[in-house]
């Protein structure tokens, strides 16, 4: 529909407009420098790095234990994952050994993390679409009952420090599995319900069908990674394609883009991938052994061997990396963040180019960027 | 055409389906929690406010003057005076200053606790007027025999053997208040002296110029800590 | 299964104490001005001078109830939306201003009244000042013909009955789009320039399919006077012009005639049906009553288009284009703005009342009533002594005789349940894009319009409405 506006010939003068980082639907502090022929972008700029808090710096600057607390930072809405790829990192620097029951637990609160974030996905989507006030309350409502969950074990909504170098932090009680338990049974319903209200609504089928589309080789090039790219049919999930923790005893399958890659395929990935891991979270309750729940005594002077270790793993935004160097001592001589945003968010001037105003909400919602992951 | 048909009658179900999902909600209790009416229900752990507790069944202070807990803070919201009582010859606190308007409730500073004695609290309401007020002092923050004995049980901690012959630290609280600066040079002293004694701690690689004033804390604490295990 | 019922109830509550408010109000300044002033004026000299002030403060009576009509009603109806809004997204709602947040829009008012009036740097401060008073002059004399229908043609009303009411308010309608360009263009902001031009383009094309969606009730009906086309759907839901506009009166006197009896019901079918082209009669009523349901959607559709509703709401689009054109707008000229959106929502809720619905007409048939309740007895015996109790409000004061009580009583029924309706899919729908939207109306609406006129025309030749 929208290349009949693109094929006109009438050119007038080009508009440029500075969007963010004071926008309602930027997501945070990104700006977005747009040369616009009436509603047609022709040129985009992304400029970021206002929220950089020189988060390799810090861990460098402080004692390992000190610098878990502050991690969960990096991505706020994944805070798990952040936390897990550097206690991975450290781990396998110093070849601890991480007892059962906390490779378990690691997993189930990251799958209950990646739904949140998913849901808080989901809600801010169908708000960069336009449905303003009534169903992005809706995965608000059950992000709730995940962030009520994690602060019953982390004592925290968002910034965890749960996921600690050897293995976790605390032993939950067993009331709160069944809390979970109780959680995953009521949570495919819920899902039926968003279901209901967007999959099929032929507005946003008209408004995420065809736009945005992410060609594989494109995908490839700019080394997008996580739903984003699943959604353009390539199976790459380091759960699977390069398996860590206890995922190769779980069951589960990679949910891919039906279609070309565009909105609604990223969409429908999200969704399926929500379901999942419900379905993971489900296993890892079975599962779950009985046992210690740290391989390493937490403490102030907490040291890991001298070495460097690179660690990545799946989060919900694609994939996370952390390189670590040690020497060593208390603290981290290097540390360096692979974010996914960043990545994610190179691709985004070459989505948008030739598409309407519009569309810059929904593509870029669409990729699921978290502006503190990209500046760090 | 009749694929037209058929794609309007779809469009049509399929909103309808939505304006049904949504109409039904209506239906539903609200999830709404009036706050300032009803307190959210917060589990022992979550971290709040932070709180020095005493021994809930004698009442005397539990802190020890370890500086466990400022070494390991990384914000370094955590300032603790404290000297060395000339008849007893160990550390005896003076005054517990935590800047509240700094902390970022990473609880780390509970966790290192050798005594139990600074936890978080399921306090979340300190809003106040200016950023001093923010700073709390050992007045403050040390909690009620009731409530440590409250957040003992709560937060399942085992509770703490009474101290043997050792003077209450409680008691001495009120002056450090007045004159914050006096205090400070009182523990100056105490700081140089255990700095010189442990010469043996020389593990850091690249010690920094900067770092001289962290690191005789460190040594000094980790003497400390072991003195109180010998304990 | 009502689990939520506190909240309903609550909520019902509500919306009954501001109902009562904004009557009363109405009703009082209509009072003092179309009948105490008068009489006042009239008592203190018998003069020539102070007879026609008399008669020009009656004449003033329809303003000065829009006048205090409007402001209320529109906090009524923000409140009504966010209490709704709430309900639909299981939550609260504003609960604490006043007893169950029932103040709570009229402290958003004061609040919005004391705010700084910020004229931006560059901006075109007397276009900036003129927008707004455009954007809402509209929705005060716009409505002026609604009142005459709404109140079934009371005689301090009367004036308010232009012949070609409809057309009037068709006129009015399509002035606002001028503030909101002129608003946008001239804040000096390229969020508001673009959202006072898409809002340009969209209420042009969607003013087709509005009016033609009008045209087809309007040719029905033989009439463009507001209160003649209301005054033609009485007795019963099967007049309404939702339902082919007459095309169903036959049936309507036939069950008539049934229930009760009647010896004539057959010829009375005849009469309205000629039975010697029975094939040609049933085709032409179900086009007829096919294509004003239709176009009774339709209106609705343009109608959320016209009056910058979601998913019509590109002008203002949030994630978009911040606020579109009131991005610069603060105090009490964003309060004008606002208050003119939810203006223009009643007004053209009321109009599709009037227009399909059946005005202030009763929605069930008497003769149904009383073949329902036949061996009931309490349920009538129940209505009828509520409208004894009613008896007092309704015959003993001033300005209200039972005709224009019940009409105003159903017409806040269903425009309120339009209201409402737009309310369920603000909170459902996510926004179209302009260049769909444009799609929209241009190659579906309007075509759709147009052959639901024509099947209007031909099917009106077929059967005969008017006996």
């Amino acid at each position: 529909m929208s290349t009949n506006l693109e094929t006109t010939n009438l050119k007038t003068d080009e508009m440029i407009i500075n969007m963010g980082p004071q926008h309602p639907a930027t997501h945070g502090v990104l700006r977005l420098i747009l040369k616009l022929d009436g509603e047609i972008v022709r040129h985009v700029e992304p400029v970021i790095g206002h929220l950089h808090r020189a988060q390799e710096w810090q861990g460098q600057n402080r004692t390992l234990f000190q610098y878990q607390a502050l991690i969960d930072r990096v991505d706020y809405l994944s805070g798990m994952f952040t936390s897990l790829a550097f206690a991975h990192a450290c781990e396998q620097i110093d070849g601890c050994q991480i007892p059962p029951r906390a490779q378990y637990l690691r997993a189930l609160v990251c799958e209950m993390n990646r739904i949140s974030s998913h849901l808080l996905w989901l809600g801010t989507f169908l708000i960069d679409l336009g449905a303003l006030f009534g169903f992005p309350f809706y995965p608000f409502r059950e992000r709730e009952k995940l962030l009520d969950l994690f602060e019953e074990i982390a004592g925290q909504r968002m910034m965890f420090n749960y996921i600690r170098i050897g293995g976790v932090q605390r032993d939950p009680k067993p009331s709160w599995f069944e809390k979970v338990r109780k959680f995953t049974a009521e949570f495919p319903d819920r899902i039926d319900e968003y279901e209901a209200i967007v999959t099929q609504n032929p507005i946003v089928l008209k408004r995420t069908k065809g736009v945005g589309i992410l060609d594989k080789s494109v995908a490839m090039d700019y080394g997008v990674t996580g739903p984003s790219i699943r959604g353009s049919g390539i199976n790459y999930d380091l759960r699977k394609t390069r398996p860590y923790g206890i995922y190769p005893e779980l069951n589960f399958e990679i949910p891919l883009g039906q279609n070309q890659g565009d909105t609604w395929d990223r969409y429908m990935c999200r969704i399926l991938e929500m379901r999942q891991s419900n379905n993971l979270i489900n296993q890892c309750l079975d599962k779950m052994p009985e046992g210690e729940i740290s391989g390493k005594k937490q403490i102030a002077g907490l040291r890991i061997k001298a070495g460097e270790g690179f660690s990545a793993i799946e989060s919900p935004r694609g994939v996370l990396g952390c390189y670590v160097i040690s020497n060593g001592s208390d603290k981290a001589y290097r540390i360096r963040w692979r974010n996914p945003s960043f990545c994610n968010l190179a691709v985004l001037p070459s989505l948008l180019i030739g598409r309407p105003i519009s569309d810059i909400m929904a593509i870029f919602g669409s990729i699921d960027v978290i502006l503190p992951d990209v500046d760090r | 055409m009749s694929n037209l048909l058929t794609r309007a009658k779809d469009s049509i179900y399929q909103v309808l389906r939505g304006l049904k999902t949504v109409a039904v909600h209506s239906l539903r209790i609200p999830t709404t929690k009036e706050y300032p009416d009803t307190m959210p229900p917060l589990p022992p752990h979550f971290r709040g406010r932070l709180a020095l507790n005493v021994n809930p069944e004698t009442n005397e202070h539990l802190c020890i003057s370890c500086r466990q807990c400022e070494r390991v803070c990384p914000d370094k919201c955590i300032e603790i005076t404290a000297h060395k009582s000339p008849e007893t010859n160990k550390l005896e606190l003076i005054d517990f200053k935590i800047d509240h308007g700094l902390c970022m409730f990473c609880g780390l500073c509970t966790e290192v606790c050798p005594t139990d004695c600074i936890i978080n609290t399921n306090d979340f309401e300190m809003a106040d007027y200016s950023r001093e007020a923010l700073v709390y002092d050992i007045r403050k923050l040390t909690l009620t025999q009731g409530e440590s004995s409250h957040y003992f049980a709560a937060k399942e901690i085992a509770l703490p053997k009474p101290k043997p012959a050792k003077p209450v630290a409680s008691a001495p609280i009120a002056p450090s208040i007045a004159k914050p600066v006096e205090t400070k040079t009182e523990a100056k002293p105490v700081e140089t002296k255990t700095e010189a004694k442990p010469a043996e701690t020389k593990t850091e690689t690249k010690p920094a110029e900067t770092k001289t004033e962290a690191k005789p804390a460190e040594t000094d604490t980790d003497t400390k800590s072991t003195d109180n295990e010998s304990k | 299964m009502l689990a939520n019922s506190a909240e309903l109830f609550k909520f019902t509550r509500l919306t009954l104490i501001w109902l009562t408010l904004i009557f009363g109000s109405v009703w009082g300044a209509c009072f003092i001005v179309g009948v105490l002033l008068p009489t006042l004026l009239l008592r203190a000299c018998d003069n020539e001078i102070f007879a026609l002030l008399a008669q020009i403060c009656q004449y003033l009576t329809p303003l000065i109830a829009i006048l205090v009509f409007i402001p209320i009603n529109a906090m009524f109806m923000v409140l009504v939306e966010r209490r709704g809004l709430a309900l639909f997204t299981v939550r609260m709602g504003p609960n604490r201003v006043g007893p169950d947040g029932l103040l709570q829009t009229a402290a958003d008012a004061v609040k919005l009244l004391f705010k700084e009036d910020i004229i931006p740097t560059g901006a075109d401060a007397w276009l900036f000042t003129l927008a707004p008073i455009i954007f809402f002059a509209p929705s005060i004399f716009g409505s002026i013909p609604l009142l005459a229908a709404i109140t079934g043609n009371n005689d301090l009303f009367a004036i308010t009955n232009l012949p070609t009411g409809i057309f009037f308010i068709i006129a009015a309608s399509s002035v606002p789009v001028v503030g909101i360009v002129m608003g946008g263009w001239a804040s000096n902001n390229k969020y508001s320039l673009v959202g006072g031009l898409r809002s340009a383009a969209q209420a042009i094309s969607y003013e087709i399919p509005l009016v033609l969606s009008l045209v087809t009730i309007c040719y029905l009906n033989q009439s463009l006077n507001v209160v003649e086309i209301a005054s033609r759907q009485t007795g019963g839901f099967l007049n309404w012009n939702i339902f082919g506009g007459g095309a169903l009166n036959g049936l309507d006197k036939y069950l008539n005639a049934l229930i009760n009896g009647s010896s004539n019901a057959n010829d009375i079918l005849q009469a309205y049906y000629p039975s010697n082209q029975w094939i040609l009669t049933v085709i032409a009523i179900a086009g007829l009553v096919v294509s004003t349901i239709i176009a009774f959607f339709m209106y609705i559709t343009a109608a959320c288009a016209e009056v910058n509703r979601i998913p019509f709401d590109l002008p203002e689009a949030e994630s978009e284009l911040v606020s579109g054109y009131n991005t610069e707008y603060s105090g009490i000229k964003f309060a004008i703005f606002f208050l003119a959106e939810f203006t223009n929502l009643f007004i053209v809720s009321s109009i599709a009342t009037i227009m399909f619905l059946g005005a202030g007409n009763n929605p069930i048939p008497q003769f149904l009533i009383d073949y329902l309740f036949k061996n009931v007895t309490f349920i009538p015996q129940t209505i009828n002594a509520i409208t004894q109790a009613l008896s007092p409000l309704i015959n003993q004061i001033h300005l209200i005789n039972p005709i224009t009580f019940w009409s105003v009583v159903w017409m806040i029924v269903k425009t309120y349940s339009l209201v409402f309706f737009a309310v369920l899919v603000r909170g459902t729908l996510p926004r179209f894009k302009i260049d769909q939207l444009m799609d929209f109306g241009w190659k579906r609406l309007i075509p759709l319009s147009l052959l639901v006129f024509f099947i209007v025309i031909f099917a009106k030749g077929v059967i005969n409405t008017n006996v």
